[in-house]
């Protein structure tokens, strides 16, 4: 059952409780594939490989230029086409843990699971880049001095990170405020 | 005073981005005059956001005092703390942070700076509202000054207005860069005198303390310090010298301390970190200032404020900043130098350090420079937006002048 859904460029946000328990939080980024770069790159490929055969067939050139833009083509479209991604989502289980996954066009699903006891805090957190600047969504986990983030391959804009980032805070609240109640009654 | 303060409530608050390549954690005149305008226009209800490249690990966002946002974009510095020249690839970044912060001013500080002046280009091309503060002077005939003119005349072919910390540096502006006189500003600095105060026991008059802090490189007068520091210790056995700071030229100050036996009259520091500045600063009586070039000088009003009696060199705006009974000026020679100490050595019984602190709290607050420099954002966001037409024919026309 889709709770709320908003959607900003090529990033689609919906917020999921699919499962019976109705405690189980879901939160999915979608991003919609981009034909354009695809055709892009696959074109710049084929007219590098026809400029090869052309100065190797008619401009009398060794072949290894062939072999040698061939391989180039490869470097160029896992440069520039990178493993497709089609959503990452957020399983939050209070008081269990946070799922991380990762979905892709392929269909192959990497899934990262980290226990409700680790998360120090989920922190919106500003990276600097040399050409840009953009919002992540991190956990702080407990004795580890690096941060994990949330959605790893994909830049939503910080609207959609709020929403995932107040359910996190509100599940790890909730693990605070019961481990706090243990100490109060022991 | 009510009058004053309803004018600056009612006055339109600005989104500013200060960039240059010297900030915080680099300590200066520039660094110290970026920080101290950005905190007294955030409390004035202005935002304000500082762009500069990354220091060591000090890179992404940090937030200082009152909430003030530092962009420390990772490039490395290239020569003198400068960011490499990149001309276009700068764009992206600069145009991000102008974009998510909702940038209306942006204000480039220091003429040395490569990512200042890319970020007022770039700045310039997007339609905004661009203030220049030049920090220093330069000269005309060396080959890195023509080379620095002639960037400086392209970037502030197009700026809507400019600042400059005295009018001698004004002056030495207009003719560097062509711009028109009207549309320089000349804002002084100033200087914290809640954190520069004298000390609360004076030291005592018998032994007479000379306080040198600065770099020891040419520019700030070192080879001066090398020949004045031995004929003063010869004509009055009563004074010795402490000397801050580290440079280039500190191998020689310390062969001249060797040479005239001089290790128990003149004590050598090495770098003081700005922290402890004042602390150095009031066990003396007198601060000594050799530079050869000074737009303005921050480190005579940092003494003034701490009470000690001034000894400069007449360069540059030097002779603009202090009142005549508390500096005592001389040409940069040996000989006037030494003649302008045994004239302030003469003044000092008649030198009360708490009211010089008092003139000082009087003559300079950093609030005041906030509040005239808002009046130099309401003006350029006065100035009528130019096609692209006209910023062209400018560009193109300063680029033939400086052929």
């Amino acid at each position: 059952m889709v709770k709320f859904s908003i959607s900003k460029g090529r990033y689609t946000y919906t917020h999921d409780q699919k499962y019976p328990c109705e405690n189980v939080d879901i939160h999915h980024i979608i991003l919609k594939s981009c034909r354009a770069n695809y055709v892009f790159v696959y074109t710049l490929a084929v007219l590098l490989l026809a400029s090869a055969l052309y100065l190797c067939i008619l401009g009398g050139k060794s072949i290894s230029i062939v072999y040698y833009s061939m391989l180039f083509d490869i470097f160029l479209v896992k440069l520039l086409l990178p493993k497709p991604v089609k959503k990452e989502s957020v399983v939050i289980m209070p008081a269990f843990g946070v799922q991380l996954e990762t979905h892709y066009m392929s269909g192959k699903i990497i899934r990262c699971f980290v226990p409700i006891d680790k998360i120090l805090k989920p922190v919106l957190v500003e990276c600097v880049t040399p050409v840009t600047c953009y919002w992540t969504l991190s956990l702080m986990i407990r004795g580890e001095s690096e941060m994990v983030l949330v959605f790893k391959n994909l830049r939503p804009p910080v609207k959609m990170l709020v929403h995932v980032w107040k359910a996190l805070c509100a599940a790890t609240d909730i693990k605070e405020e019961a481990l706090n109640t243990c100490t109060t009654y022991n | 005073m009510t009058g004053l303060a309803g004018k600056s409530m009612d006055r339109k608050k600005h989104r500013i981005m200060m960039v240059s390549d010297f900030f915080y954690p680099n300590f200066g005149g520039v660094e110290n005059h970026i920080y101290y305008l950005s905190q007294c226009l955030l409390k004035l209800g202005h935002k304000v956001v500082v762009v500069t490249h990354a220091y060591g690990n000090r890179s992404g966002v940090r937030y200082m005092t009152r909430g003030l946002k530092v962009y420390y974009v990772p490039w490395r510095p290239f020569v003198m703390q400068n960011s490499f020249p990149t001309l276009f690839p700068s764009l992206p970044i600069i145009r991000t942070i102008l974009i998510r912060e909702r940038i209306t001013i942006v204000h480039g500080h220091q003429a040395f700076s490569t990512l200042c002046h890319e970020a007022l280009m770039h700045s310039r091309t997007m339609g905004y509202r661009v203030v220049f503060t030049d920090h220093s002077l330069y000269g005309f005939s060396d080959a890195g000054s023509i080379h620095m003119n002639k960037v400086l005349q392209f970037t502030l072919a197009d700026v809507s207005q400019a600042i400059c910390v005295s009018h001698t540096s004004k002056e030495n502006t207009v003719l560097r860069s062509g711009l028109p006189p009207e549309k320089v500003f000349v804002i002084p600095n100033a200087v914290d005198t809640a954190m520069f105060k004298p000390a609360v026991v004076q030291p005592s008059r018998s032994e007479i303390v000379i306080v040198v802090i600065s770099r020891l490189v040419y520019r700030k007068g070192a080879d001066l310090l090398v020949e004045v520091i031995p004929d003063v210790c010869r004509l009055h056995p009563n004074v010795r010298f402490i000397v801050g700071g580290d440079g280039p030229k500190r191998v020689r100050l310390e062969e001249m301390r060797e040479k005239h036996s001089l290790q128990d009259r003149v004590e050598m520091l090495g770098a003081v970190p700005h922290a402890q500045v004042r602390s150095v600063l009031i066990s003396g009586h007198i601060f000594l200032n050799s530079s050869l070039t000074e737009a303005f000088c921050i480190a005579i009003l940092e003494a003034a404020s701490c009470g000690l009696l001034t000894v400069s060199t007449r360069v540059g705006g030097v002779p603009e900043v202090l009142p005549d009974d508390m500096i005592i000026l001389a040409e940069p020679d040996p000989g006037d130098m030494v003649l302008a100490i045994e004239r302030a050595i003469s003044m000092l019984p008649k030198v009360d350090p708490q009211v010089m602190h008092n003139r000082m709290r009087e003559l300079y607050n950093w609030h005041d420079v906030a509040k005239r420099t808002e009046i130099v954002y309401d003006r350029a966001l006065k100035c009528p937006n130019q096609n692209l037409l006209d910023r062209l024919s400018r560009y193109i026309l300063n680029i033939i002048c400086s052929i």
